[in-house]
């Protein structure tokens, strides 16, 4: 046994759904040790079973076979050892910032003037201390989900799993709170689950880069990334890893080319619908 | 907080606006009132048919002083906040029950429906036979009329709740009483008070239509009287208390809807 915590193992890991009455397998047999303290990514097309796969660690979802475990413990439901952070903050809107990040703390064995401390902590963590009496819709983008990221540490799990969280926000905001990030795991020391379609995020922030290809989900590859915690976005070596990560999702077919990625960004996302621009 | 300097750094404009906005909506009822005093004045109307505004006034300050119209808003104020309170609780029970449990939704939404599609007044001629032209009918007519827009606002709003949030409550191993109590609840309140709101109204309008089929006392008597008697100052003056009270009813029920969602965003 490791001395730290937060070692997740997954082995033989199957994951059907039932859509309009078809099956489908969304992980077909998924094997994977995740170290403690470890920052792993995980890339792969939509539809790859990504955010089923970070789902079923967080407990919110139940394998149809196959066995996950953190340390050593079979998972069965969601526990306060696991902090999940969704692609978007899903703030409560009722509550100040103080208070949503109190909400992971409902449960949590500790005294009031202790859950008032680890919030209050946990707000300077993700540097919004003086926006703790703020209402969520008074926050941008970026700080609201600062704010999600301080409710998923807030009970200091030894495992901390992010669905894509990055991926609504601009691309000043998302480099910045990708640095933000790192710099609290290595605080905070958890074991940390990125999951991303972003190939130069997954490669700039893990230290291992989980490949995941669809249909049905199967792990493709493990790039090492093999580079000291503080990184250099201009870094050589990174293009080197992206490289890799791209040429192991380029090997499926689902997924496009890196000359049609380029080719795609190129042109206007479409997420964007032609009646928001004109507006 | 954050938004409270910026709020304070614009309050001419949005105030004036306001000011300006309330203004506006004063420039019919004048208008309308001036053109009642003119055409009373020049005989455009015979005074049996609509006495002039004068003379409705000084028919409010007779009933006032006599005390009869005290005593009949008091009557129908009563009857207001009895059959109101039974039919909001039985509302807000009715609609929780159907948004938290799939089975009594299935058991009782087709009945309520139906029962929602007719109007509280075409009850009044079979209940008359039931419980005969007492205070019960008029509580169970003003309770039906309650009732239905709280339970159906009561039940939307927990249906509404978004799953996502519930997650939430599921990742930090909330117990049912918790996710009622700290999601649930709160993220439906607005569309409840919605319906509170809805049902205190509707408790109004058959109040005074209830009062007009079957009672000997109450505003909507007071407009039966009034007719009967053809003292038409009489009858705008119940209509005119009728609409004041209505209206403040609505707007107290209003402030308190705004400052019970005080966390959603200015729209």
């Amino acid at each position: 046994m490791p001395l730290q915590g937060g070692v997740i193992a997954i082995s033989g890991l199957v994951k059907r759904f039932r859509v309009d009455g078809a099956e489908l397998t969304a992980l077909g047999g998924v094997d994977l040790w995740i170290a403690p303290g470890e920052f792993l990514t995980v890339v792969g097309a939509s539809g790859c079973g990504k955010s089923t796969l970070l789902r079923l660690i967080a407990g919110l979802e139940h394998a149809d076979a196959g066995v996950l475990s953190h340390d050593g413990a079979p998972i069965a439901g969601p526990s306060l050892a696991r902090g999940l952070v969704f692609q978007e903050p899903r703030l409560f809107p009722w509550l100040t910032v103080a208070q949503n990040v109190a909400v992971g703390l409902e449960n949590a064995p500790l005294s009031r003037a202790e859950k008032a401390l680890a919030v209050a902590e946990h707000l300077t963590l993700v540097g919004l201390s003086a926006f703790a009496r703020a209402w969520p819709h008074q926050l941008s983008g970026g700080m609201a989900q600062r704010v999600a990221i301080a409710r998923g540490l807030v009970n200091r799990p030894d495992v901390l799993l992010l669905d894509e969280p990055f991926g609504a926000l601009d691309m000043l905001t998302r480099a910045r709170l990708q640095d933000e990030l790192r710099a609290i795991q290595q605080r905070a020391g958890a074991t940390t689950v990125f999951v991303t379609h972003d190939v130069d995020e997954a490669a700039y922030l893990g230290d291992r880069v989980v490949v995941l290809a669809p249909r049905p989900g199967r792990i493709r590859e493990i790039v090492d990334v093999k580079l000291p915690a503080r990184r250099d976005r201009a870094d050589p070596r990174l293009a080197g890893v992206r490289e890799r990560v791209l040429r192991a999702l380029g090997e499926d077919p689902g997924y496009p080319r890196p000359a049609l990625v380029a080719d795609a960004a190129w042109r206007r996302p479409a997420t964007l619908a032609p009646a928001a621009v004109l507006q | 907080m954050i938004a409270a300097p910026a709020a304070r750094a614009w309050p001419g404009p949005r105030r004036r606006l306001a000011r300006a906005s309330a203004a506006a909506g004063l420039i019919v009822p004048l208008s309308l009132l001036v053109l009642w005093q003119m055409g009373a004045h020049r005989g455009w109307i015979t005074p049996q048919i609509l006495p002039a505004p004068d003379a409705v006034w000084a028919a409010a300050a007779d009933l006032w002083d006599s005390g009869d119209l005290q005593a009949n808003i008091a009557v129908s104020l009563r009857r207001v906040a009895e059959g109101g309170a039974a039919g909001t609780l039985a509302g807000l029970l009715l609609g929780a029950a159907m948004g938290l449990s799939p089975a009594i939704e299935d058991y009782l939404k087709p009945t309520f429906l139906a029962l929602a599609q007719v109007p509280s007044l075409a009850l009044i001629p079979l209940l008359m036979m039931l419980l005969g032209i007492g205070e019960a009918l008029k509580l169970v007519v003003i309770a039906k009329a309650t009732l239905v827009p709280v339970a159906l606002n009561t039940h939307r709003g927990i249906r509404a709740v978004p799953a996502d949030y519930k997650e939430v409550g599921a990742l930090f191993r909330f117990s049912r009483a918790q996710t009622l109590r700290r999601i649930v609840l709160p993220a439906a309140a607005p569309p409840i008070f919605t319906g509170l709101r809805y049902g205190l109204s509707h408790a109004w309008l058959a109040l005074v239509a209830v009062e007009l089929l079957a009672s000997t006392e109450g505003l909507g008597y007071l407009l039966v009287w009034g007719r009967q008697m053809f003292q038409l100052d009489t009858v705008l003056v119940a209509m005119a208390a009728i609409a004041a009270i209505g209206l403040a009813l609505d707007r107290s029920l209003a402030f308190g809807e705004a400052r019970f969602a005080r966390w959603r965003a200015p729209a």
